[in-house]
This record gives structure tokens, C-alpha cells and sequence, in this order.
């Protein structure tokens, strides 16, 4: 605790140093503006709070930057389902650029160099037109137009099904698109009509906005307008380019559409970026971006200290590498950690006749100590880290209210209490019964070393309250068995962000996606409106419902968001993004001295 | 020799056959590369079915390794199944990862070899003689040393070497996460502190554990044989010390080393793959390891097929090295 | 691996090998001696084997006994996160708040369980191959050298891997892993021993009384072949060790809740500089054990072979 204090007060102290030898004279070209409060920067330099809007500022040339991160690039087309990756996202969000940016804090940025608006033109039926910019080019000279994003609603909506009723693409995700009917109404208008209200429309061609030329040339059509979801012919040509066309690497047929482009690949090791010449908005600072993958933390970070990159993030947490961090700022070295987005929690199955019980459930989460599991497994990387107090929202996003922390104080007394209240008597060997069942349940997990260590965490807490843990480690969880709800208590991880409509599949009765047979009607109901409201400001107060009549039933118990952690020296404002990673702003890079 | 060889391989190939379904099999069964999908907010249970059905993965075990059987002997290696992978082709990716740990080894075997056989025939001329007790008391020594923990150690002390260099106002010198991604250029010197900062590190804690066994071995058959009766009848004759120690006994002793060395393969190659992982390198070690974890047996069949393949040759190699060095043995 | 039949002694001093008199005496007893009670005082006067061995009685009851006297649980994780060595804790704590010196026990345990349970296993199988291809010959002979022919190139570590993640990550799984590929050194020896052994007049002798196969196997060849037996048992410990760790240091060994000095290295390494003492104290006594047992071993090949020693070192 005591060192989230410590790093901005140090940070504000050399950036304070800065400030003074630059008035001294000391030093030439330095007319940027250099800050090293890590929480400043994630706010991306070009950004305009005032309308949440995003123009490329004017920047220095600062020559070639090596960065790594833990994984390889694997494919241009990260919306496939075997291809979608976060390392994908890391490297194309300077590649192919989209309507919306997200900063730092997880704000959705209109991306005002590609975009002239994006706005709500009706509400019944909700209708949305997005309006690009005219002119603007792919790094092959061919435009970036209405056509790449009828593409990637062709390609994205699965509405384009085969006679069998499988899709033609396999896409990871739908998100949305398949609510939408889509016309491009000039070259530069694209109109999205939705079937009944999707409050978030902005999470839209944010990214995945693919060439449409190259599509349409693979496909023999000269217009990619032309093949609707019910062409077969130009969809079968098409949708076997889109699904595996474009892995590997072939120069030719990855343009970039963002400040930088495509123009080295080793498998596995690195992917090389250049600026992209055709780019609309003012050029980035660095004139080549090598992104290499380290799979070892460790490694990375000393790569880092041996000054081989400039700048390293990582997704996951690392003790041992961020601790290595940590003890260079001498050398000029920035670390630094913020909440990621995704998050561990204990799923309760209601389907376990122990844990059926409302009072064991209660004793269960009062036992649970998770300032310790922070303390212990998050804190050596992310010193402010605490608890997290809801499933749907994170502390950062707009409506967070923490409807956890009086339920689970990690209190075995409280726990004993909630027991012996609900007639549970305590055995010879120390465990809680009613009725000759014992208080003894698993805690199934895949074999993250994080996750077993949390569960020895909570084995010792709620021991002390009388409740039996076992530890049921397996590989395979996330297999058949977390979908058949073939567990007692499940811990994993699910993804959030801005964008929450896919919560409904986990939370409401009939979701495809509640595999612990949770089933709370005040929840049912609020999250069927909230996912039907137009805007998310509207949604909102729904999902703040929901959010806490699912507390209320004590049905799962959200541990903490895994941190992501970057370090970088030499380079001026440097934030690993949740989603795209460090290099969301790197076209903003300039050297310090 | 030509027949001996066919025959060796003829040998061999009911082997790999089943150790390829066994590993297959194994693997195949023990997860769903896909299972992680599960955990993506929105995903239908149908689109992870359609998945698997495009890649293969809904039909039996036994199935699966028969098409894969059929497509890798018309020399269609097949694509990885692991999510996030996008299908990666086999065959690039495990060449790829062969380059890179190859350089690695071939240097530091070479390196090792002959530092290890000189050593070990120094030692064992001049026996009982300080360098001896250097020599094999430092063998011994990295012989009973994990060859992780001296690449950790020997990894931090580059770094800090790397400090003492800066201060001194010279380039950083020895880099730590594999070759540079534009290749060796620049000017001859360029090249040369490039490429010997590239592979020092790696290379020297590669070398000093098979260095220790090269020398060892080197040494007591060297003993051996110069106590021979051909070698005492050589000097008995009145050949020079010189002559009797290169002529007679080195040739002769480099027969068990030589035997060392290709059947060390396996120790060689999981000391490349303990020393990438230290380095960070992502070559054969970490396609391995990634390949298990990840579920996906096409890529670890590629895996399979590159190691057997040099396994067999190597194998092969060393039979005709004995031939060379020992005129007893007569292939055929 | 392959090398521990042939690697020499470099810790017997010349006084002590190559001198006349210390190795006649041997001989000069009025009273005749036992070929065991030559053995075991040739071993005793092996000064660093002797060492050796009291180190590794050590680590034992350090492995075993201690953590019956420590004050913290292995699985106690109570304590704060990375706590500097101090009184309570001499190696500090791990990231969860255990305390490393009960850590290191129960990984210096399971490490030399597995390293013992793969000797075992792998002499037995070594010596059981050896000697029925050494004295059956024919094709029994030469399907089981096929085998160590096949089991010497396929690498242990992508076995390794794939049983450990197929199967599981228990102690045993890996201990077996590991013997499947440590018996074949001893078999080749065994064998050879065997072939010549065979043609003597006692095994001539009891064949042509009727014993069984494997009565002549274990009455009558294994008796003559304890020497080398038992010396490459004790080498196979340290190869144990060190392969264990390699094994558990990649993530393909141990899985826990077991654990190993391997998984210990391999959660700490990082530390090297930070915390130092998380790394040196499992590979301090990794160390240790590998040189302690191959001093013992090197004492052992002295004892039995006198012969040897002399021509060699």
C-alpha cells in the first residue's frame, strides 16, 4: 500500500527535475511536452475531452522503438474465432484503424482522422449512420470507404448462413452486428438499422474493419456491395478468404488503413511496423515499430533492463518481473500497473445441495478474505489494487458501485455466526453440518499457477470458519465441464469493458452462458431492459439493478481484475490499453531524453 | 553402406509410427483446444461447434490421427488447432523454431567439443598435474550443476556486465532476447559485436554443462588407452611421446565421445530448450511446451517429425564416424 | 547420462591411489576378509565420499525430519507476502506468504523421493533387461537393445510433457517418466557383465543342476554384478535430481500441489536479484545433493574396483 504512494511522488519529483534543467537551458529540441504520471497518461495526447473525440496531434520523429510484449501476432483477421487474439489486437490497432478509439481509461473516443460522425438518426427503430471522412486510403492507394464496413458487417453478422443453417464465416464474435441491416447509403454513408434498440452501437467497427477490395477481388466481384447474405456463390469465395486468407503474412494483401502498416513478419518472433504513406492524419512519431514476443516475463523484463526494448507490457500479471521492474527506476526505468479487464470470480452452482442453501452461500462469501488475495497475489504488481465490488461494472466505468464489500468482509466469525444462525452445528473434526451434510464443497479451476494459489488462500480462510475447500485442479475445466456446470464452486476469469450487453448471457435465467443455474427475476428483468435501452447512459441504471439483486442472491463472488503492467524507458507516455494494448497511442511516441 | 542405411531407416519407422499415434493420442485426448472460447462473454455453445467441426476436432481421436497420418505422408505437414493460432502452418513454424534453436546448439556444441576434448586430452597427458586437478575438479563441478540454474545465473551477470560496459562509456554489448529481427547488418564490426553479443550468453551456459561431459569422458578414455598394451608397445618401440599420444591414443579415445556425442542428442536438446526458456527465444522448447498446453497435436506431431527425423541421422552419423575412427567396424 | 560408467575419479589424491602402500595392506591381513568388509573399509577411508555421505544423511533429515520441527506449516500461508530473512523466517516468505525454508524441505523431500523412487526403479528394470539379454541372447537379446536403442534417442523431455499434461503431475507420474528413461545404462552394462559371466563355470554349473532363469539371474549373476550395480544406482540419483529439476523448472515436471527444489527454482528465478536468497537456497541444495552423490559414488566405484582407480585417475 505504502508504494502507490511512493511512485507518483517520485514520478512527480524527476518530472519536476525535468521541468527545472529544461529552464536552465539544458538540452535542445525538447518543445514536447514530457511527463512521466503514468495516470495521465492514459489519456492519448491528440484526445478532446470536451467531445470525446480523437485527431492525431503533430509529433517529432523519433526514429526506430523496439517493444515486446509476451505473445505472438498471428493473423491480420483477428475477428476469426481461431484467430482472435488480445496479441493480434496489440499489434493491428495501428494498422487498421476504426470509427471509435478506446483510451487508457476504457473511454470510447470518436477517432475524428477516419470519422466525420457517428450519430443516432432515429430511435424507433433505433437507426445509426456513421459518416466517414471522404478520401481517405488504404496504404495500397485503394479507398477506405463505406465498403469496409458493409464488409465487416457481412462478414461479422452471421446472417450469411449456409443451406445447413451454419454460418459462411466463422467469426469470434457477433457483437451487435447481428442486430443491424446494413446499406451504405453514399461511399461515405453507412446506415445501420437495428431490429430493437442496441445501446452499444459504439463498440461497433472499432476495429476488424478489413480491405473490402481485397475481399471483393478474392470473391470476383468488383463491388463488395453486391454480395448480400443470401448470395451463395460470391459468400462461399468470399467467406473462405475471410476464414483463412488472411494468416500467416503476405504483404500484398494487408494493407494498412491506420498511421502505420504491415511491413515484416517472422513467426512467432516479431512483426515489423512502417508508416503508412497514404495515412490521412498526421504522421507517427516513431518511424518503425518492431513488436517482439518474449514468452517469458522475466526475460522480458530484463530484455528491457538490458536496454534491448524500449518498451515492454504484458497482459498478464508477474510478480517476479514486475519486482525486477520496480528496482530499476534509478535507471530511468517507468513500471507501472492498472487494472485489466478481465476478472476472477468464484461461480456458485446452484445445482449443489450444500450450496443451494442461502446461508452457506452467505458463509462462504464472509469467509472469503479477498483483501488478503489481493494483498498477496496482486499487489507486488499493482500496489492500489483492491477488490472488486461488482460483476458488471469496473471502478473505472461510469455507475460502479461496490455491492460487495459488506457481503464479503473475510470475517470467519461473521461466517460461524451466518452457520450456526441457519441451524448448522460444528462437527468433532471442526466442519459445519445440518442433516448429516457436511459444509464441504470443491473450487474447480483450470492449472494457473494464480488460481491455485487463491484457492489455498481461501482453503486457510475459511477453515477458520468451518468450512471444508478442496482443491480441484483441472486442466481441462473450461471444457465440457464448466458448460455442463459439472463443478461446486467454478473460478475463472470473464472479460468486461464499456460495452456490457453480453453480460445478459451470463446473468439472466435462459442465458447460454449461466452455466451455475442462476435464476433471479429482478435480474431477468432489468437486464432484458437494459440491453433494449439506445444508449448506455440510458442502460445504465438497469445494469446497476441487476448488478445488485444478483448480489443479493450471493451467487458469484467477483475476486479482483488482473492487472496488466508496462514498463518503458526513453519513451515519453507509454499505456498498456486493456483492450489494444501499449501501442494504442505509440503514433503519439517521442523520445525522452 | 548404402543398404545399411535404407535398413537402419526401415528400423526406425515402425518406432515412429507408434510413438507418433501414442503422442497423438495422448495429447488429442487430454483437452479441447477450444475450451477456452467457453470463457468469452457471448459466445453460443454453436459457434464453438462449428469451430471444431471446421477444424476437425468433433471426430474420434483415432480419426483425427489418421488424417493426419494421410496428409503427412503426402507431405501436407497440416495447420495448428490451437485457439488464437489461426491455423498457423506446421511446417514454418517448426522450421522456423529449428532455426532458431539451431544456431544455438550447432555453436555451442562445436564449441564444446573441441574445448572438451582438449581439455580432457591436456588433462590426461599431463595427469595428476594442477591443470588436471583444475580441469576435472571443474568438470565435476558443472557435471552436478542444474544447466537452468547457471544459465539464470550467468544471464544476470551478462546484464551487469552489460552496466560496468555502459559506464565505461562502450556500446551495450551481450543482448539477452534472442537475434536481432533485422538480422546481422552493418559494417564487418558491426556485425561481429552483433552477432557474438547475440549468442555468448546462450551459447556459453549451453556449452559448460556438455563441455564438462565432453572432457570427463575425453579424459578417462584417453587414461584408458594410453595404458593400453598397443600404446605401451608403441612407446616400447621407441616412437616419440608426441607421435604415440596423437597417433595412437587420441584417435582411438575419440570414439567414445564421438558415440557422446550423437547420443546426447536428447540431453543437448532439452539443455536448448532450458536455456531458450532462460533467454526468452522462442525456438523448439517453447513450440513444445506451447504445443502441449495449448491441446494442439498437428503442431506437436511437426515437432515430433523434425526431432525423430534428426534423431535417426544423427544416429546414423555417428555409425559412420565410428567406421572412420575405428577401421574394426566393418558397416554393412 | 550416458557418460557415468566411464567418468573417472578426480577425488582420490595420489597419495591414496597410486601409492604402494596404502593398497597393500589390503592384502597383507593374516586373517582372510570378506569381499564386504574390504568394500566397506575401502569406502570409509574414501575421505570425501565419507563427507558425502554424512551431507546426505544431512539433507535427509533436513528433507524429512525437519519439517516435523519447524515451526511453519508448508501449507500455512498466514504470513505476509515476501518477507525479508529474518529470525521467524531465515529465507523470508514466498509471494502467497509461505515460509520458504518449510518449502524448501518439502521440496528437497520430493525431490529426493523422486530421484530415489527413479533409481530404484531404473536399477531393477537395468538390471532385470540386462542380464536376461546378456543371458538369454538370441532375440530377446536383440528386441530389449532395440529398445534402450530407441529409448536413448526419443527426447525425454517432449515425453515428459505430454504424460504429464495427459496423465498427471503427480510425484510418482514424473518419478516414472524419469526411470522409463534411466534404465538403459544400466542395462547396457549389465548385459555386458552378463555375457561374460555367463560363459563361467558356476553359472555352466547351476544351469546344468536345473535352476530356472530367473533363479541363475538373481542367485548367481546379480551376487557378481553388485559392484557396478550399485555404483550406477547411486549415480542414477544425481541424474534424478538434476533431470527433475530441469523437468519441473520448464513446467513439465511436478505439478502442484506437489512440488519439487525444480518448481521451487522455477516460481523464484526471477528474484535472483531482487530477493536473492528465493533462488540460491533450492539451488544451493540441488547442488549439494548432485555432488554429494556423486562423491559417494566415485567412493563406491573406488571401494569395489580398486583396479580401476589405479588405472584410471
Amino acid at each position: 500500500m505504502r508504494r502507490s504512494k511512493a511512485l507518483p511522488a517520485v514520478a512527480l519529483f524527476s518530472s519536476a527535475a525535468l521541468v527545472l534543467s529544461a529552464c536552465g537551458g539544458g538540452g535542445g529540441g525538447g518543445d514536447t511536452e514530457i511527463s512521466n504520471d503514468v495516470a495521465a497518461m492514459a489519456v492519448a495526447k491528440g484526445e478532446n475531452e470536451s467531445d470525446a473525440s480523437y485527431t492525431a496531434p503533430k509529433v517529432e520523429d523519433m526514429g526506430e522503438v523496439v517493444v515486446s510484449t509476451d505473445k505472438p501476432y498471428t493473423t491480420y483477421n483477428n475477428a476469426t474465432a481461431d484467430g482472435n487474439n488480445s496479441y493480434n489486437t496489440f499489434a493491428l490497432t495501428l494498422v487498421q484503424t476504426g470509427a471509435y478509439r478506446l483510451n487508457g481509461n476504457e473511454k470510447v473516443i470518436l477517432n475524428k482522422d477516419v470519422m466525420e460522425s457517428v450519430e443516432v438518426t432515429s430511435e424507433n427503430p433505433q437507426v445509426v449512420t456513421w459518416k466517414i471522412k471522404p478520401g481517405l486510403k488504404w496504404s495500397d492507394g485503394d479507398s477506405w470507404d463505406c465498403d469496409e464496413f458493409y464488409m465487416a458487417w457481412l462478414a461479422q453478422s452471421g446472417k450469411a448462413k449456409k443451406a445447413d443453417g451454419s454460418s459462411f464465416f466463422q467469426a469470434a464474435a457477433t457483437n451487435g452486428h447481428e442486430q443491424m441491416d446494413a446499406k451504405c447509403e453514399d461511399a461515405t454513408t453507412f446506415v445501420g438499422t437495428f431490429a430493437s434498440p442496441y445501446p452499444d452501437y459504439n463498440g461497433l467497427f472499432m476495429n476488424d474493419v478489413l480491405p473490402a477490395h481485397i475481399g471483393a477481388q478474392k470473391a470476383g466481384v468488383d463491388d463488395i456491395k453486391k454480395i448480400t447474405p443470401s448470395s451463395t456463390a460470391e459468400l462461399e469465395k468470399l467467406a473462405d478468404f475471410w476464414n483463412t486468407g488472411w494468416n500467416g503474412f503476405d504483404a500484398a494483401i494487408m494493407p494498412g488503413s491506420g498511421p502505420y502498416k504491415i511491413t515484416g513478419y517472422e513467426q512467432n518472433q516479431s512483426v515489423t511496423l512502417e508508416r503508412n504513406p497514404e495515412w490521412a492524419g498526421n504522421p507517427g512519431g516513431p518511424s518503425k515499430i518492431t513488436l517482439k514476443a518474449i514468452p517469458d516475463p522475466v526475460a522480458q523484463a530484463q530484455a528491457l533492463e538490458n536496454g534491448e526494448v524500449s518498451v515492454s507490457f504484458f497482459a498478464q500479471p508477474d510478480a517476479n518481473a514486475a519486482d525486477r521492474l520496480k528496482g530499476l527506476e534509478g535507471q530511468g526505468v517507468t513500471f507501472a500497473a492498472s487494472p485489466g479487464l478481465s476478472f476472477e470470480h468464484f461461480d456458485l452452482n446452484f445445482k449443489n445441495p450444500v450450496l443451494a442453501d442461502d446461508a452457506v452461500r452467505k458463509a462462504f462469501f464472509q469467509c472469503v478474505n479477498r483483501q488478503d488475495i489481493v494483498d498477496k497475489l496482486i499487489s507486488n504488481v499493482q500496489a492500489d489494487a483492491k477488490p472488486l465490488g461488482s460483476l458488471l461494472f469496473f471502478p473505472k466505468d461510469e455507475g460502479y458501485t461496490d455491492v460487495y464489500s459488506d457481503k464479503s468482509t473475510g470475517s470467519a466469525d461473521e461466517a460461524k455466526k451466518t452457520l450456526e444462525g441457519a441451524g448448522y452445528t460444528q462437527g468433532a473434526d471442526g466442519i459445519f453440518e445440518k442433516g448429516g451434510q457436511k459444509v464441504t464443497f470443491r473450487i474447480s479451476h483450470t492449472d494457473i499457477p494464480r488460481r491455485k494459489q487463491t484457492v489455498e488462500l481461501v482453503q486457510g480462510h475459511c477453515k477458520a470458519a468451518g468450512i471444508d475447500i478442496q482443491d480441484d485442479t483441472d486442466p481441462n475445466f473450461l471444457d465440457e465441464r464448466v458448460s455442463n456446470g459439472d463443478y461446486d464452486v467454478a473460478l475463472f476469469a470473464w472479460s468486461g469493458g464499456p460495452w456490457k450487453s453480453e453480460k445478459k448471457s451470463i446473468y439472466s435465467t435462459t442465458g447460454g452462458q449461466n452455466w451455475q443455474g442462476v435464476s433471479v427475476p429482478a435480474a431477468d428483468e432489468a437486464l432484458q431492459s437494459a440491453v433494449t435501452q439506445a444508449t448506455q447512459e440510458k442502460a445504465t441504471p438497469f445494469y446497476q439493478t441487476a448488478d445488485k439483486a444478483l448480489a443479493d442472491e450471493y451467487a458469484s463472488l467477483p475476486l479482483f481484475q488482473a492487472p496488466k503492467m508496462w514498463s518503458f524507458k526513453g519513451v515519453d507516455r507509454v499505456y498498456n490499453q486493456g483492450y489494444v494494448g501499449a501501442l494504442w497511442n505509440a503514433n503519439e511516441w517521442q523520445t525522452t531524453s | 553402406m548404402i543398404r545399411y542405411i535404407i535398413r537402419r531407416l526401415l528400423i526406425s519407422l515402425p518406432i515412429l509410427l507408434l510413438g507418433s499415434f501414442l503422442s497423438y493420442v495422448l495429447v488429442a485426448s487430454a483437452g479441447n483446444p477450444l475450451a477456452e472460447m467457453r470463457a468469452r462473454p457471448g459466445v453460443t455453445e454453436q459457434q464453438v461447434q462449428e469451430l471444431a467441426a471446421e477444424l476437425g476436432l468433433d471426430k474420434p481421436v483415432i480419426a483425427r490421427y489418421w488424417d493426419w497420418l494421410t496428409s503427412f505422408v503426402q507431405g501436407d505437414w497440416g495447420t495448428s488447432v490451437a485457439l488464437g493460432q489461426a491455423r498457423a502452418e506446421v511446417f514454418p513454424s517448426v522450421t522456423e523454431a529449428l532455426w532458431v534453436t539451431g544456431r544455438l546448439v550447432v555453436g555451442a556444441e562445436l564449441l564444446a567439443l573441441v574445448l572438451g576434448v582438449s581439455v580432457g586430452v591436456l588433462a590426461a597427458v599431463r595427469q595428476y598435474s594442477i591443470f588436471d586437478y583444475l580441469a576435472t575438479s571443474t568438470a565435476f563441478l558443472m557435471f552436478s550443476m542444474p544447466i537452468f540454474c547457471v544459465a539464470v545465473i550467468i544471464k544476470s551477470y551478462g546484464i551487469e556486465f552489460n552496466n560496468v560496459l555502459q559506464s565505461m562509456g562502450v556500446d551495450r554489448w551481450l543482448t539477452t532476447a534472442g537475434p536481432p529481427t533485422e538480422g546481422f547488418t552493418g559494417s564487418i564490426g558491426d556485425v561481429i559485436f552483433k552477432y557474438t553479443g547475440t549468442f555468448l550468453l546462450p551459447t556459453l551456459s549451453l556449452m559448460l554443462i556438455s563441455f564438462a561431459a565432453y572432457s570427463r569422458f575425453e579424459r578417462a578414455s584417453m587414461l584408458e588407452i594410453m595404458h593400453s598394451d598397443f600404446v605401451r608397445t608403441a612407446r616400447a618401440k621407441g616412437i616419440s611421446n608426441g607421435r604415440v599420444v596423437f597417433r595412437h591414443a587420441f584417435r582411438n579415445a575419440l570414439i567414445p565421445v564421438a558415440t557422446l556425442f550423437s547420443l546426447n542428442f536428447g540431453a543437448v536438446l532439452s539443455g536448448a530448450i532450458i536455456t531458450e526458456r532462460v533467454f526468452g527465444w522462442f525456438g523448439m522448447g517453447s513450440l513444445l511446451v506451447d504445443s502441449v498446453r495449448t491441446f494442439d497435436p498437428n503442431m506437436l506431431m511437426g515437432w515430433l517429425a523434425v526431432t525423430a527425423t534428426l534423431v535417426v541421422l544423427f544416429n546414423l552419423v555417428a555409425d559412420i564416424v565410428y567406421g572412420f575412427l575405428d577401421p574394426r567396424i566393418r558397416l554393412g | 547420462m550416458a557418460n557415468v560408467n566411464l567418468s573417472s575419479s578426480t577425488t582420490a589424491s595420489p597419495a591414496e591411489v597410486g601409492g604402494k602402500g596404502s593398497s597393500t595392506h589390503e592384502f597383507d591381513s593374516t586373517t582372510a576378509r570378506t569381499q564386504g568388509q574390504l568394500v566397506r573399509r575401502r569406502f570409509l577411508r574414501h575421505r570425501l565420499a565419507m563427507v558425502s555421505s554424512a551431507v546426505f544423511v544431512l539433507l535427509c533429515v533436513f528433507a524429512f525430519v525437519g519439517p516435523l520441527l519447524w515451526t511453519f506449516d508448508y501449507e500455512d500461508v498466514s504470513s505476509r507476502s515476501y518477507l525479508p530473512p529474518s529470525g521467524e523466517h531465515p529465507l523470508g516468505t514466498t509471494q502467497v506468504g509461505k515460509d520458504t525454508l518449510a518449502l524448501l524441505m518439502r521440496g528437497t523431500g520430493f525431490s529426493l523421493q523422486i530421484a530415489i523412487v527413479v533409481a530404484i526403479v531404473a536399477t531393477f528394470v537395468g538390471v532385470l533387461f540386462g542380464a536376461l539379454a546378456g543371458y538369454l541372447r538370441g532375440f530377446v537379446d536383440t528386441a530389449l537393445m532395440r529398445l534402450v536403442d530407441l529409448l536413448l534417442i526419443v527426447p525425454q523431455i517432449a515425453v515428459a510433457a505430454i504424460v504429464v499434461k495427459g496423465l498427471s503431475g503427480s510425484w510418482y507420474v514424473v518419478a516414472l517418466v524419469l526411470a522409463t528413461f534411466g534404465w538403459m545404462q544400466i542395462a547396457r552394462i549389465t548385459r555386458g557383465e552378463t555375457l561374460s559371466l555367463a560363459q563361467r563355470e558356476f553359472v555352466e554349473a547351476a544351469r546344468a543342476a536345473g535352476a530356472t532363469t530367473p533363479r541363475i539371474i538373481f542367485k548367481h549373476l546379480v551376487p557378481n554384478m553388485i559392484g557396478s550395480i550399485t555404483v550406477n544406482a547411486t549415480l542414477a540419483v544425481a541424474t534424478a535430481v538434476l533431470a527433475e529439476a530441469a523437468l519441473s523448472f520448464l513446467g513439465l515436471g511436478v505439478q502442484l500441489p506437489d512440488t519439487s527444489l525444480g518448481v521451487i527454482v522455477n516460481e523464484n528465478y526471477g528474484q535472483i536479484t531482487t530477493r536473492p536468497w528465493l533462488f540460491w537456497g533450492p539451488f544451493v541444495v540441488i547442488v549439494l545433493i548432485s555432488l554429494a552423490v556423486n562423491f559417494i559414488g566415485d567412493g563406491l566405484r573406488d571401494a569395489f574396483d580398486p583396479r580401476q582407480t589405479k588405472v584410471r585417475a
